[in-house]
């Protein structure tokens, strides 16, 4: 056996197109048959580049009601996995498959500059037939409120699609003599809180700590919220928060053997824009909740709006699907409404459980108004925001 | 628990979950074996695929694509010494130097059995692992983590082929590259110049495919001929079992070495394989043929990258930390259907592990075996020319180094680190710690800055991971010292050091031609000018920000500066000494070819500087090849630049038939039009499309 196949392999002719038979050195082809060639392909080439790019993408129809035939690209401005990009990938294509005509879907990773570089091109080169989709979520959204020099969009130039928040518990190890929100205060050493870095989504725990005053100092330079969590279990570290997807597996195996204990939640903006609990935590205090608590009195009114409209940026409408300003009106709706059909069908909601955190998939038909108002900052909200990073964190967007 | 791991591996008798498993390992296979693409490529295929589908065989498909990426990527790195991970880049230092001296069949099945064994202990182990996982990663802190860099990069360094301060050097400077983007502890932007583009970092694909695969198109295109050692197939798949069995130990080693490097969020899957090589230098009794094809420097990498992946899967599952895209993909499916990674996985989902551990194995089996019968035509590879493989493979590099960011950008730094790398082998430079500094620069500044900043002062230093780390890295270099010190006259077998001439003839290559030249003397002035420049540059970063930057910088130039110092001496004491300063003699250059009479020396002197310059020249024209074929994508795009520079290429340079060039370019021309749609792949747009 062994031997047979090494005969083989001996004797195989060799193949004319990948063995060059190394013969004498060649002399350079004659320019003729060389300038042939050379001129047939470029030719192909030329072909290739101007008819062929129109023949495969052909204009798209998707006024008439109806996607078929169309694929929609979606642009996921950060790496393939983590939470934002299997959240897209499911929706998306579960939203597509529901649309009429079952368009294809072609998700695309675009991870530059921590989403605001894919961000940016789909701002500029995005098709406005309603066949290009845009993802958004905080690290988008944050520089976005912030302002910084590198982020060329616009929320207010995009039209959403749908929407879906997530939440965060605040969480502190017991070992650091943490046993309630009271342990927030009047310490002899504050708590180092473990951060990924101050213009991501913690931001919104660095003003609910500023809202509370606590005493409490940041480090920032983890990986992930993951490392965090085990940094807070060797004891680097006192104070952190969660999402609510990964506070199930990461947090409460810690509370129920008492290594931690939770605050509170960061809470959420309802319909009304009050702060209320969060629905997955309904025992959980709110950060206003454990203001009153600890001071007996209500919270800065100015401070506490600032709070507000972060925390609705960053958390209630935390993820969307968004499409170019100038996409029809019809293929923007007939995204829209059947994404709001698919956000009601029981079947996709139990599907969707654990994607969706817990927060129902928001595409209401005055969506587009709610998240107008959450996405258009105040400047006093952003220059309190400014402030807080410069003075506490010594950081400054220019 | 047994009960719960039969029933799992009856469940994958189920012919529907087999065929899954099955799709998995050769979708698995032919990603791996395109540069770049990596497990990454293989999970996004799949995903989409698995969408709709029942758990069970969704996990079974994708693991089966996991556990063989690392079997398959081996071909690229042993056959064409273009390594498309940073782990490959190891099995690829003694592989690619035994596949060119004729040996590519027994090198690759060395790899292929020690990738099947290291995929099936990891299986193992990440059963006996489940248990022990929670503490050892909570023993792991910010200050083991950091000295865990720091041991991946200096066993880089000091174990590659070249002298110890090249090694270093080449370590800084990779550490330096690392750093361009964002600081991982302030955000701030650092040797960006105010480009968006270089703020995100330097893409990895691009950093390996262009420091070492396009640098090797570039030294050896101008071979016309095959100038190797005719393929040598003496001995069939029985010979290579039982040469591969003398080696057991060092397989077993490296599958240990590889779980354990795995569970280590963050770190561990890069400085792991080299881990495994550093062990199988320190127990070997003669170290002198590592980096020149000893199978021992093959078969302990290449089964511990197969096992740090299954390690890798302990820190996905358990605590949801993926260790690359690739398990943060599969936890992102696993998350779809409801199953939350958590301690308490193993209990709610013990089927499903017991799966997931039975479907790698499987895999880690099969993908080898199927490798391992191909290897005798994979092997004859190597018989084809450079010059005739160049364009094939300069697009289908390019094209894996696209699929990262998606940015041309990436290309152009790919062809400028193609001249990089050109140049570090030419003067004998090692490159695989420039690869491995790149990667760990920002987990080194990280772990340093948390461990700095968590624990008080120096007390971390004491720290009893941290001391066992240390006495790894200083106890070897104190030991060489003292038995240098005893033995004055030295014995030969300490080191890689060549005083034996183990090269059977002087290999035509270009590896280290140009050390001890004025070409090497300006790369030290240019690496001492960098780090210089680098230190300049941080003066303007934020105290937290310029921190590691001026650390690496005033390394480097410390190192840079010995080697200038190293590089200097002979020239002006020409005659003092014929085996001069601590001169890692590559096999051809160097000054020291014994020639005891001035004449004989010019002579050779002459000859090699006219191979020299003819290296040089062609690979100028190469660089200016791959520079002009960029300019033809951003005009043109991906396929229209492919049709016309192939075949200018085979005709001018690479001087083919006609007819070669035309089918090739043609296959070529059809095999781009068809990826789109098979893999998940992008061609680069151009301005006229």
């Amino acid at each position: 056996m062994t031997q047979h196949v090494d005969d083989e392999v001996l004797v195989t002719t060799p193949d004319p197109s990948t063995d060059p038979t190394p013969v004498d050195e060649r002399s350079a082809p004659t320019p003729r048959t060389a300038g042939s060639i050379v001129a047939g392909f470029a030719a192909l080439a030329v072909g290739v580049s101007v008819v062929g790019g129109d023949l495969l993408n052909p204009a798209a129809s998707t006024t008439d009601g109806d996607y078929a035939g169309e694929t929609v690209e979606m642009m996921i401005p950060l790496a393939e996995g983590g939470g934002t990009d299997t959240w897209a990938r499911f929706v998306a294509a579960e939203l597509t498959e529901k649309v009429p005509g079952s368009p294809g879907l072609a998700p695309v990773n675009d991870d530059g500059g921590e989403g605001i570089l894919g961000t940016n091109n789909f701002m500029t080169s995005a098709r406005s037939d309603g066949t290009e989709v845009l993802v958004s979520t905080a690290s988008t959204v944050v520089p976005y409120l912030l302002d910084m020099p590198a982020v060329r969009y616009d929320f207010n130039e995009l039209r959403p699609i749908l929407a879906n928040g997530t939440g965060a518990v605040v969480y502190a190890r017991t070992g650091a003599g943490v046993k309630g929100v009271k342990d927030l205060v009047d310490r002899d050493e504050p708590l180092v809180f473990g951060g990924i870095a101050a213009t991501s989504l913690d931001l919104t725990t660095m003003l609910a700590f500023d809202l509370l005053d606590a005493d409490v100092t940041s480090t920032f330079g983890f990986e992930g919220r993951g490392p965090v969590n085990l940094a807070l279990q060797r004891g680097e570290v006192d104070i952190d928060y969660q999402t609510t997807s990964s506070y199930g597996p990461a947090v409460e195996p810690l509370v129920k053997d008492g290594t931690a204990v939770p605050l509170f939640s960061l809470g959420q903006v309802d319909e009304d824009g009050e702060i209320v609990r969060d629905p997955n935590f309904p025992r959980l205090p709110t950060v206003v909740e454990v203001y009153e608590q600890v001071y007996g009195e209500q919270p800065d009114a100015e401070a506490l709006e600032t709070y507000r409209a972060i925390l609705a940026l960053t958390y209630t409408y935390q993820k969307a699907l968004w499409v170019p300003e100038d996409t029809p009106d019809e293929a923007v709706e007939l995204l829209r409404s059947t994404a709001e059909e698919m956000g009601q069908d029981p079947a996709f909601q139990k599907s969707a459980e654990e994607v969706l955190g817990g927060y129902p998939l928001d595409a209401s038909p005055d969506l587009a108004e709610r998240i107008g108002d959450a996405y258009r900052v105040d400047d006093d909200v952003r220059e309190d925001v400014l402030e807080l990073l410069e003075t506490d964190y010594d950081i400054t967007i220019d | 628990m047994t009960d719960a791991a039969f029933s799992a591996l009856a469940s994958l008798a189920d012919p529907s979950l087999l065929i899954m498993l099955v799709v998995g390992v050769l979708a698995g296979l032919v990603i791996g074996l395109i540069p770049g693409l990596g497990g990454t490529g293989a999970v996004a295929i799949l995903l989409p695929v698995t969408f709709g589908m029942d758990p069970e065989p969704a996990l079974a498909m994708l693991i089966g694509a996991l556990a063989v990426v690392h079997t398959s990527d081996t071909v690229a790195a042993v056959l064409l010494g273009a390594p498309g991970s940073a782990s490959a880049s190891v099995t690829m230092l003694d592989g690619y130097s035994m596949a060119r001296r004729g040996q590519a069949k027994r090198a690759l099945s060395l790899a292929f059995l020690s990738s099947m064994a290291g995929g099936l202990i990891g299986a193992v182990g990440l059963t006996l692992a489940i248990p022990l996982a929670r503490p050892l990663v909570l023993s792991f802190g910010s200050p083991e983590l950091f000295m865990l860099t720091i041991l991946g990069v200096s066993l880089a360094a000091v174990l590659s082929r070249g002298n110890v301060v090249k090694g270093l050097t080449a370590g800084f400077l990779g550490l330096l590259l690392g750093l361009v983007g964002s600081s991982p502890t302030t955000a701030e932007e650092r040797f960006s110049f105010g480009s968006l583009f270089l703020s995100d970092g330097v893409s990895l694909v691009a950093v390996a495919l262009g420091v070492f695969g396009l640098a090797e198109i570039a030294s050896r295109v101008g071979q016309r001929k095959v100038t190797e050692e005719p393929v040598t197939l003496t001995g069939g798949w029985a010979s290579g079992i039982r040469e591969w069995l003398t080696h057991w130990t060092q397989v077993v080693r490296g599958a240990l070495i590889g779980i354990w490097a795995g569970v280590l969020p963050g770190v561990g899957a890069t400085a792991g394989t080299w881990l495994a090589y550093g062990q199988a230098v320190a127990t070997a009794k003669d170290k002198r043929k590592f980096g020149k094809g000893d199978p021992r420097g093959i078969v302990g990498p290449e089964s511990a990258n197969n096992s740090v992946e299954a390690g890798d899967l302990i820190p996905t599952f358990l605590f949801g930390i993926p260790g690359g895209v690739p398990s943060a993909m599969l936890l992102g499916m696993l998350l779809t259907y409801g199953i939350q990674p958590g301690p308490s996985i193993v209990s709610e989902h013990l089927d499903l592990m017991y799966l997931i551990i039975w479907a790698f194995a499987i895999a880690s089996v099969a993908g080898a075996f199927l490798c391992f019968l191909a290897t005798g035509s994979l092997a004859r590879l190597t018989k084809v020319p450079f010059a005739v493989l160049g364009p094939g493979l300069l697009v289908v590099m390019l094209l894996g180094a696209f699929q990262e960011g998606g940015q041309l950008g990436d290309l152009w730094v790919m062809v400028a680190l193609g001249v990089v790398g050109f140049f570090l082998k030419a003067t004998g430079m090692p490159r695989a710690p420039f690869l491995i500094g790149f990667v760990l620069a920002i987990p080194m500044e990280r772990y340093y800055y948390l461990t700095t900043n968590l624990y008080d002062g120096a007390g971390w230093m004491t720290r009893p991971g941290v001391l066992a780390f240390a006495a790894v890295l200083v106890l070897p270099v104190l030991w060489s010292l003292l038995r240098k010190a005893r033995t004055a006259t030295g014995r030969a077998d300490d080191g890689h050091r060549d005083e034996h001439p183990v090269e059977e003839r002087a290999e035509v290559d270009l590896e280290g031609s140009m050390a001890g030249t004025p070409w090497s003397l300006g790369v030290a002035a240019v690496a001492a000018a960098v780090f210089a420049g680098a230190l300049w540059m941080s003066g303007s970063f934020s105290e937290e920000a310029a921190l590691m930057p001026r650390l690496v910088a005033v390394g480097g130039l410390v190192t840079a500066g010995l080697l200038l110092w190293q590089e200097l001496r002979p020239r002006f004491q020409p005659q003092a000494d014929p085996e001069p300063t601590v001169h890692d003699e590559a096999p051809s250059g160097g000054s020291t070819l014994v020639a005891t009479r001035v004449e004989q020396r010019t002579v050779a002197q002459e000859a090699r500087a006219a191979v020299r310059n003819r290296d040089l020249a062609i690979g100028a024209r190469t660089f200016a090849a791959m520079a002009t074929f960029l300019v033809l994508v951003m005009v043109g795009g991906y396929l229209a630049a492919t049709l016309v520079f192939t075949p200018v290429f085979l005709l001018y340079v690479a001087r083919t038939r006609p007819r070669t060039a035309v089918v090739h370019t043609l296959v070529l021309g059809l095999v781009l039009l068809s990826l789109p749609s098979l893999l998940p792949v992008e061609l680069p747009l151009g301005a006229l499309q």
